[in-house]
């Protein structure tokens, strides 16, 4: 097609070798477009069509995510770690999604596929995604959600001393949630009349979370799978409570893995309630082995960015960012 | 068959945004139209207008919008309005507090929703405008909702959690008497046990201009007399919009609730002139025929008849048509309800006509009065026989009659009764 007008869909060149020259309309029309949002946001979007450089990038995204919640809302933007949910957490439906592509698309000069949106669920993904498509590298894994029906299928631990409600697995850790419902059987005891989480079980659940890294998202050598039979507690340093737990609470657990060598993979990890620290884990020693059955090794290609990636659905099944359009 | 009471009106007009001072407007007969801004140009030949007081929406982004004190809207929701939508989402609170409502009683699957309007041709056209400059993907997600012309049930449906029936009617300058009247069928047959009766129209440039072309606006530049329906010197309609929304319920309902109806419906009659896809026919036998339905339907005598709202829009044509529907139907039985157009005051609605004038029925009906058909200096001779007030008069009328005309010569006429 040679009309320039139509970008190539998903095939993004990265804009790092060519930046197009900003002329002061560019500015004005930035201006109008970023209206609604943050003067940070517009200022990152100027240094980024002038330079190309992809730092200003997340400024960018996040001032116009910003711009899309609810004012109430907001505040989990100021200080939001990269788990922030865009559905659960912010608020944001498959058409406040759209819009806020069309806006990303529009600002940063970019194309996004509907495919390619089906897998963004926390900010972390969008900043993950935006960066590289402009840096023009594959994309990272998906971010995966399970619920409890789903972690109870994969994880060697069972009811009733599986300590996970939720959980969320990216290549980079993981993250679940578990309420202490106050029928725990060991609660009957620790205490008498005085029912405190133990803090053994809250070391057991970060080493749980761990686990179910290790079977979904660790990327173990080629061709290998992990087996859910044969990961075992080997250690744990530094481990630290802060706060008595009690039932009601909901413990959001953290881990992300600082050394992976078979057979040892050792993460950190935390426990928080609400905004206060409950508990940590400077490191937690798991070791494991591989199965027996040799998967088939993925092509080279499978996660380029080539706008006819992986159309898969998620794990959940969920395609949150499809417009459900019934006209 | 139940009967069917409207228990409930929200109005946002060019005469009031609340029925106490819609209702003071029409009985002091003070109009709502303008120099409308927009229009104070040259190319431009149409001068007046009666907008919506206290809403700016000027902005094709909706959050430019701004709204009269107390009102506030949510992005998530405002994102798929447009102007007229967002009259309607006004009127339809209003007219949820004034029945008494509580939530249960609005989202359930025995109550729905009828609606009309013509859409936002305004948001309409600078989405296609958008498209054909960025691209088909940088159209907004929520483009279409906001601007087709079933967008006013879209939301109202969405954002009022409606289980019941819901569509959309399109007969012009007739659909929301045509919504009313299929809502009073859906209650008297049983579907339904409360019906949301809604008109709306933008009401701005891209609404009343595309009038221009078949000479249907009055280019008077005086608002004080640019409509006078039934008036010799008329020359055209002035353009309105807002939005207007009734609660209609069955006896059952109102019993049950214990609130008090402004009136009865006792039914409908419509018909077709099967004659221009545009002009009224001259002798009116379309309206004649809905104004006969009408009455036989409902077992009315035309002598019964105290008040008529007519259509009368100020077109020379369509008044003088109206006028001898109205001779045919009353004069044989030497029958002179009172008759008025309140569009003298308001503007021409559009699709919002027949449910602006069908809330006003009702006020009239509870309250005991009958607005006068302001700005006529000489009646034209069309109407002679006729009894056209001039003024409001302080007598409550026990029927009152609407009627509504459309574009290819589709005719509703309803008819409203005390309710005591």
């Amino acid at each position: 097609m040679p009309d320039a007008a139509t970008p190539n869909p998903g095939n993004a060149k990265p804009f790092l070798a060519a930046p197009k020259p900003f002329a002061p309309e560019d500015e004005a029309s930035l201006r109008e477009a970023l209206k609604r949002c943050s003067p940070s946001a517009f200022e990152s979007a100027v240094q980024y069509r002038k330079t190309g450089n992809p730092e200003h990038v997340p400024a960018v995204v996040i001032g116009i995510i910003e711009r899309f919640v609810e004012p109430d809302l907001r505040i989990k933007l100021k200080d939001a770690d990269d788990d922030l949910r865009l559905i659960e957490d912010l608020g944001i439906d498959s058409l406040t999604m759209m819009e806020i592509v069309i806006l990303v698309e529009d600002v940063l000069q970019m194309s996004i596929n509907n495919d390619e949106l089906r897998n963004l669920r926390t900010v972390g993904d969008v900043k993950m995604f935006i960066d590289c498509k402009i840096r023009g590298l594959a994309l990272p894994k998906p971010t995966k959600f399970l619920p409890i029906e789903q972690i109870a299928a994969v994880m060697p631990i069972q009811p009733p001393f599986l300590f996970l409600n939720e959980a969320s697995v990216s290549s980079s850790g993981a993250n679940g949630k578990y309420k202490i419902s106050g029928q725990e059987l060991f609660l009957q005891g620790h205490f008498k009349n005085n029912p405190v989480m133990p803090a053994s079980i809250m070391l057991e659940a970060l080493g749980q979370l761990a686990v179910l890294f290790l079977l979904e998202g660790a990327t173990p050598e080629p061709g290998k799978v992990i087996s859910s039979s044969m990961i075992y507690f080997t250690g744990c340093e530094g481990v630290r409570a802060h706060r008595v737990c009690r039932p009601g609470d909901i413990l959001t657990l953290s881990i992300k893995p600082k050394r992976m060598k078979m057979p040892l993979a050792t993460f950190e990890g935390s426990i928080r309630v609400g905004q206060e620290k409950a508990a940590i884990a400077e490191e937690i020693t798991l070791t494991f082995g591989y199965a027996e059955a040799v998967v088939p090794q993925p092509s080279p290609d499978a996660a380029e960015v080539n706008g006819t990636a992986s159309t898969k659905p998620t794990a959940s099944g969920a395609t949150p960012l499809r417009a459900a359009a019934s006209a | 068959m139940p009967r069917v009471f409207i228990t409930g009106l929200g109005f946002i007009t060019s005469i009031g945004n609340d029925a106490v001072s819609v209702t003071q407007s029409l009985r002091e007969l003070r109009h709502g139209l303008e120099l409308y801004p927009p229009f104070q140009t040259p190319e431009i030949p149409v001068k007046v207008a009666a907008p919506v007081r206290g809403f700016n929406t000027a902005s094709t982004d909706a959050e430019d919008w701004t709204f009269p004190a107390g009102i506030s809207i949510k992005r998530e929701l405002l994102r798929g309005m447009s102007p007229h939508v967002v009259y309607a989402w006004c009127a339809m609170q209003q007219a949820i507090a004034d029945a008494k409502l509580s939530e249960t009683d609005v989202s359930n699957e025995a109550t729905g929703l009828y609606a009309a309007s013509g859409g936002s041709p305004y948001l309409m056209g600078h989405m296609l405008e958008r498209m054909h400059k960025l691209g088909v993907m940088r159209c907004s997600p929520l483009g279409i909702v906001a601007s087709i012309s079933g967008a006013v049930q879209f939301n109202l449906v969405a954002h009022f959690k409606i289980k019941g029936s819901s569509c959309g009617f399109a007969s012009a300058c007739a659909s929301s008497s045509h919504a009313l009247g299929f809502a009073y069928d859906d209650l008297a047959l049983g579907r339904q046990k409360r019906m949301f009766v809604v008109g709306a129209e933008d009401g701005n440039m891209d609404a009343i201009l595309p009038f221009a072309g078949m000479r249907a606006l009055s280019l008077s530049t005086d608002p004080a007399t640019a409509s006078r329906p039934f008036d010799t010197g008329r020359d055209g309609f002035v353009g309105t919009g807002g939005g207007v929304v009734l609660v209609l319920e069955t006896e059952d309902e109102v019993l049950r609730r214990g609130v008090t109806p402004y009136c009865e419906v006792m039914g409908w009659g419509q018909s077709s002139d099967g004659h221009n896809v545009a002009i009224s026919h001259p002798e009116g036998l379309g309206l004649r025929a809905a104004m006969t339905n009408a009455l036989r339907s409902t077992g009315t005598a035309p002598e019964a008849i105290d008040y008529i709202n007519a259509h009368a829009t100020s077109t020379p044509i369509g008044d003088a048509s109206e006028a001898r529907a109205l001779r045919a139907i009353f004069q044989p039985s030497g029958a002179r309800p009172a008759i008025s157009s309140t569009k003298a005051l308001t503007g021409h609605g559009l699709s919002l006509a027949g449910a602006m004038e069908s809330g006003f029925c009702a006020l009239a009906v509870r309250d005991g009065f009958m607005p006068g058909s302001a700005h006529i200096n000489q009646l034209d001779p069309e109407c002679e026989g006729l009894n056209i007030i001039r003024t409001t008069l302080s007598q409550q009328p026990k029927y009152a009659l609407n009627n509504v005309s459309g574009f290819g010569g589709a005719n509703v006429s309803i008819v409203f009764k005390q309710a005591r």
